[in-house]
């Protein structure tokens, strides 16, 4: 899938920096839609590489982005189609390394036999080392000096978790400067520059928050130089300053009004809005920006969004669609989880009323007939985070809450939820310990591809792959007196120790404040050369 | 205002890109190469380009025509072409540039000269181009989103001829464009391979040379070939 693969700026960064500055040549392969896989299998024709249309299975090291749990299946289909076998301990001289990376490497046990090794955390510092391993004369040779590279864990063979790589150079390294520029439409189809890394606002239910601290921010002449040129040299006509929550950047406004200014009529998108500040940033939007705008409040009550850390209350909220009515916008999207920990169906009624709120206001302002919609999600509990260790709500509880929500909500507001099936697959594989990777075979096996796309996820598969694997899909045994699975693999750096301090500030409904503020909460991540980087 | 008229080629990795996508590409070009396009009035201000004749997916054009509107003040299109050629992506090359006014009307394609390769028994493809010579009438039904409607293709599809080739035969045919519509180049193919009894799998199709209304005689590799109204 081409359109979404090349829109993953991560894999840029990585093809950049490989082909540029190293000696390796890389290139690129997505996996193919399933009717171009049948066609493939029926005339044999194994996966090959865009750029010089050779199979990939000739490749020396071939490395796969692993953004979440749903594209698991994908990696088996693609190791089937390139004709490489899919067990790591099948393969051997003259096949490639496979070699896993992205965040979803934080729990790498369902993937790990069909895999070499993964790099946890940050790579582009190491990427040197990972090339001049490559140069030994036999793969057992290679395999040893990739073990060798800090934060590579091969599984069967490491003997300690590998520690997350930060990369400490980002603010002073540009962003990528000469991308793929794809002539077909992608999914994001615009430059993209990465202004910020990290964000410490401290959400307890996400991952990137805790996987890719502490923040780090690059100067706003590095930014602006880097928009000017990528604009200029890939003739697109929209530029999106990338981060976990650009509008915590610090030198966003600057570089705003320099971008506008060097080029009039250019579009800047911000991939997120924070609902305490969403009413000045609105305010920056050109005319011709105003289309719809997507708030996240993520849970229905102040008690809610507390316990999460979502430290947003109502005045703000109302504050926000008021500048989003007031100020022209076409459209409200509002996103909310529901199955987070301590939640009751009052909290899911909180959902409701806040949107009956955002249709009250629109009505107050004069734009009774805006869109509004409403998009919820399953919360599923992941790795390193405060919440690794709470229960999967369950797919009855969360059934039972999409109900009251479609019975509560007002009239006029669209309201879109996730497949209920999908995320309890999710679910199990996002904490799976060793052995889950027979689940995710066995589906494999049976047809599961493409499982993030509901018209390829068929639940049944993933049912009948359960049974015959003895996984019970949704449960997750843990304990906290004992070494949590991800916790053998990869070292986050965020300490237990504060990870659970925070899961008890959550029970609690205590806010912990962003430490980009001065406030350290001793997370662990910082000292011996990582440290936060802000913007004076 | 002034608007282009840019002829391009479209080949190689580029044959395989839709119609839209097409017209992305050169817009692409045109900001790469830092020569301005007017923009549509409005909300959300687009580009002022378009491709009047779209290409199928996965064929190649010797000789594609994009209309651009330029703001006043544009560079010199020697300058311009010059610029766009550095600028364009693998497989597609601009062309010429021919300058008109606004009063001038938009080009309208007349007929379209195709070519392409089918592959099996050349016999019977010989066979069935001679049936079609000699058919009265050929009509098809098309089936779309939009409903069902029947169209003669002896109305449309002309000067047809095989010519065997390694493996097969190559198939020309020109199509003619009306007010009410034109054959698309599949439907044609797919009537031939039918007759013929081999699969309906076309290869290499080009579009090789478009005869255009109101195209007027510039630099380009279309002058000559157009005629005015
Ligand atoms: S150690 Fe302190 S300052 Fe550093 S990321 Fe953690 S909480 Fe923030």
């Amino acid at each position: 899938m081409y359109e979404i693969g090349i829109s993953n700026p991560g894999l840029q960064i990585l093809y950049a920096y490989l082909n540029d500055a190293t000696p390796a040549a890389a290139e690129r392969a997505y996996c193919p839609w399933p009717d171009m896989a049948a066609l493939m299998r029926a005339y044999d024709v194994p996966l090959w590489t865009l750029e010089t249309i050779d199979p990939v299975a000739g490749c020396d090291l071939w490395g796969f982005t692993l953004p979440h749990e749903l594209t698991y299946t994908n990696v088996l289909e693609m190791l089937d189609l390139a004709g490489v076998p899919i067990h790591a301990a099948e393969r051997g001289e003259g096949q490639p390394i496979v070699l896993g990376g992205g965040p979803a490497v934080a729990d790498p046990w369902p993937l790990a036999p069909f895999f070499e090794a993964f790099f946890m955390g940050e790579v582009e510092h190491r990427l040197d080392e990972i090339v001049e391993a490559l140069a030994a004369p036999s793969r057992a040779l290679r395999l040893q000096a990739l073990a060798a590279v800090p934060g590579m864990w091969l599984p069967g063979v490491s003997e300690r978790p590998a520690q997350r790589q930060v990369f400490t150079a980002f603010s002073r390294t540009p962003p990528v400067l000469r991308p793929v520029v794809p002539v077909l439409e992608a999914v994001h189809d615009r430059a993209i520059v990465e202004v910020m890394r990290g964000c410490t606002a401290g959400c307890r239910f996400c991952q990137a928050g805790m996987w890719y601290r502490p923040v780090r921010e690059r100067p706003v002449d590095l930014v602006v130089e880097a928009a000017e040129r990528l604009l200029a040299e890939t003739g697109c006509d929209e530029v999106s300053l990338l981060s976990l929550s650009s509008c915590d950047y610090s030198g966003i406004e600057e570089a705003l009004t320099r971008i506008r200014a060097l080029r009039p009529g250019v579009r800047v998108s911000l991939p997120s809005l924070r609902i305490d500040s969403a009413a000045e940033a609105l305010g920056g939007f050109a005319a011709d920006q105003r289309g719809s705008v997507t708030l996240a409040p993520e849970a229905g009550t102040q008690e809610l969004r507390d316990a999460i850390n979502k430290g947003v209350d109502d005045a703000q909220f109302e504050e926000a669609v008021r500048a989003t009515f007031g100020g022209g916008f076409t459209g409200l999207k509002l996103y909310f989880m529901i199955g987070l920990p301590g939640e009751t169906d009052a909290d899911v009624a909180g959902i409701a009323r806040m949107a009956a709120t955002a249709v009250r206001l629109a009505k107050e302002i004069g734009r009774g007939r805006a869109r509004l919609s409403v998009a919820v999600s399953s919360y599923v509990p992941k790795a390193h985070t405060p919440f690794q260790l709470e229960p999967f709500a369950g797919a009855a509880v969360l059934r039972h809450r999409q109900q009251l929500l479609r019975d509560a909500m007002p009239r006029h507001v669209r309201i879109n939820f996730h497949d209920v099936a999908a995320s309890l697959v999710e679910a199990t594989l996002a904490r799976g310990g060793p052995g889950s990777d027979r689940l995710v075979e066995e589906a494999w096996r049976r047809g599961a591809r493409f499982d993030g796309w509901s018209e390829h996820f068929h639940f049944a598969t993933w049912e009948g792959a359960a049974a015959a694997t003895g996984i019970e899909l949704g449960a997750a045994e843990l304990r906290s007196d004992e070494t949590l699975p991800w916790e053998s693999a990869v070292d986050a750096v965020v300490t237990r120790g504060f990870l659970a301090d925070e899961q008890a500030r959550a029970s609690r409904g205590e806010l912990t404040d962003d430490c980009r503020d001065g406030s350290c909460a001793a997370c662990g991540v910082c000292g011996s050369g990582v440290e936060m980087d802000v913007l004076p | 205002m002034t608007w282009w008229l840019l002829t391009f080629s479209r080949g190689g990795p580029a044959s395989y890109l839709s119609h839209l996508d097409t017209a992305r590409a050169v817009q692409r070009t045109f900001a790469r190469a830092g020569v301005p396009i007017a923009l549509s009035q409005g909300m959300r201000p687009k580009p002022r380009l378009s491709l009047p004749l779209p290409l199928p997916v996965g064929a190649a054009g010797y000789e594609e025509l994009a209309v651009v509107e330029v703001p006043d003040g544009p560079p010199s299109p020697a300058a311009a072409l010059r610029e766009l050629r550095a600028a364009a992506p693998p497989g597609l090359r601009p062309l010429a540039i021919v300058v008109v006014g606004d009063q001038h009307p938009r080009p309208q394609a007349l007929e379209a000269r195709y070519a392409c390769r089918l592959e099996g028994d050349a016999g019977a493809v010989r066979a069935a181009v001679e049936r079609y010579a000699t058919e009265v009438s050929v009509v098809r039904e098309r089936v779309s989103p939009k409903g069902r409607r029947t169209l003669d293709l002896k109305e449309y599809v002309v000067h047809v001829a095989a010519e065997p080739v390694l493996g097969g035969t190559r198939l020309s045919f020109a199509i003619r464009y009306r007010d009410d519509g034109a054959a698309r180049p599949q439907e044609f193919i797919d009537l031939i391979a039918a007759w013929a009894e081999v699969e309906p799998v076309m290869r290499g199709l080009e579009r090789r040379r478009v005869i255009w209304r109101d195209l007027p005689p510039g630099p380009s590799p279309g002058a000559g070939r157009s005629v005015s109204s």
